[in-house]
């Protein structure tokens, strides 16, 4: 009898131990299999990116050499902007200090390096950031940048929404005295949407977190009111 | 009367865990899904705001940022099936980890930063306060989902325990 048992018991061991094995086994596959589809995940995000990056792209003229921004003025001294079409904080430093940047420009005491990145394409649901920054490049190859960039930021249209539509922004190109037809075709192709890309990579790049950034003879300067631009001006031509 | 208080809760332990599971795996799911959803339009943003910590060169912050959301999409639809659920509970643990190091390391060094969790991200414009301190709780509020899937991976309505075989409140502290 007691010999029957212990077979007995023994049969059991033996089955609990296959049983272990057997779920050690579907632990261990499914665990592969779970790493197997983060891998992967990963590195299509990372090849999706890399697709959509572009690598050549056309400055238009009045960009500086390294293309990463329009140049406005000759001044010694170098303030270089960092703009987002859509960011409203810009629009209320273009109302505040605007002017003041304007003065320092026609006085020949510095030069303005305007850089339209595209950081806020969340913000709107048709990438208004890229494309009115592109629209940027093109109305610079019609020597109007100024001008248009003013006219987009009195137009600014609120995050959140779909942004001015390109006929618009044509429209507003015209109005600031670009040729409707070389202008409207070379926002509507996107003439410099890969020139876009590059301004915002390289700001980037250079430890631009966020809009609006100001930086005098490059370093940046956070007192973005009209007496703190011009004493960093000042202090930067001595 | 105080043994039978005392004596309920753990007696119903064993009908409230996989219940409590359930909610953890799922809330968790959630998360990710929301996380990688939100991040998923514009990877070059999502790049921006790894880059906005500092902690690493561009080229690497770029490419962690590409990748990150779709990892994040991953992890969540793995917890919503419930696929190797101890495994993604630890993967996700891990990745809250190293956020909350990456904010507090921002706290730190005075950055003024969006953590960039659900999309955003990127240096806050001048008069907006980092907040900081509530990201940390709601990372750690995170972090305690995937310990309990960690602990107690089981939960029913799951591919793991299909794949089992077991009825969906079976003990199971081996896997």
């Amino acid at each position: 009898m007691s010999s029957r048992k212990e077979r007995n018991q023994a049969a059991r061991v033996v089955r609990e131990q296959l049983a272990r094995e057997k779920r050690r086994k579907r632990t261990l596959w499914t665990s592969v299999g779970a790493v197997v589809v983060l891998v992967i995940a990963g590195l299509i995000g990372w090849s999706v990116y890399s697709s959509q990056k572009s690598d050549t792209f056309t400055a238009p003229p009045g960009a500086n050499d390294a293309g990463t921004g329009v140049v406005l003025g000759t001044g010694p001294v170098t303030i270089d902007l960092y703009e987002d079409y859509l960011c409203p904080v810009c629009k209320e430093f273009q109302q505040t200090s605007g002017e003041t940047i304007n003065q320092l420009v026609s006085s020949g005491k510095a030069k303005v390096v305007f850089h339209p990145v595209a950081y806020l394409n969340r913000f709107s649901t048709t990438e208004y950031s890229t494309r009115s920054s592109a629209a940027s490049g093109c109305a610079a190859k019609g020597g109007k940048f100024k001008e248009f960039t003013d006219a987009l930021f009195a137009q600014q249209p609120p995050e959140g929404s779909a942004g001015l539509s390109n006929d618009q922004l044509i429209d507003i190109g015209a109005g600031v005295g670009l040729n409707k037809d070389d202008f409207g075709s070379c926002v509507k192709d996107g003439t410099y949407t890969a020139w876009t890309e590059h301004v915002t990579e390289d700001a980037s790049k250079d430890g631009v977190t966020g809009t609006p950034t100001l930086k005098v003879n490059g370093t940046a300067v956070s007192d973005r009111s009209p007496a703190g631009i011009t004493a960093a001006v000042e202090a930067a031509g001595k | 009367m105080g043994v039978t208080a005392a004596r309920t809760p753990a007696g119903r332990w064993p009908v409230v865990r996989p219940r409590l599971g359930l909610a953890a795996r799922l809330g968790l799911a959630a998360v990710w899904l929301f996380a990688g959803g939100a991040k998923v339009g514009d990877l070059a943003a999502s790049g921006r705001a790894v880059n906005a910590y500092q902690v690493m060169p561009y080229e690497v912050a770029t490419a962690i940022g590409a990748a990150l959301p779709f990892v994040e999409l991953a992890l969540g639809l793995l917890l919503l099936a419930g696929l190797a659920t101890r495994l993604s509970a630890g993967i996700s643990a891990a990745l809250l980890v190293v956020f909350i190091a990456g904010i507090a390391s921002a706290w730190a060094r005075g950055l003024a930063i969006d953590c960039g969790c659900f999309g955003s991200g990127g240096q806050l414009a001048a008069g907006q306060a980092p907040s900081y301190l509530p990201e940390i709780l709601r990372d750690l509020g995170f972090l305690a989902l995937a310990g309990f899937l960690l602990i107690w991976p089981r939960s029913p309505y799951s591919v793991d325990g299909w794949l089992a075989g077991d009825p969906p409140v079976e003990e199971d502290d081996d896997e």
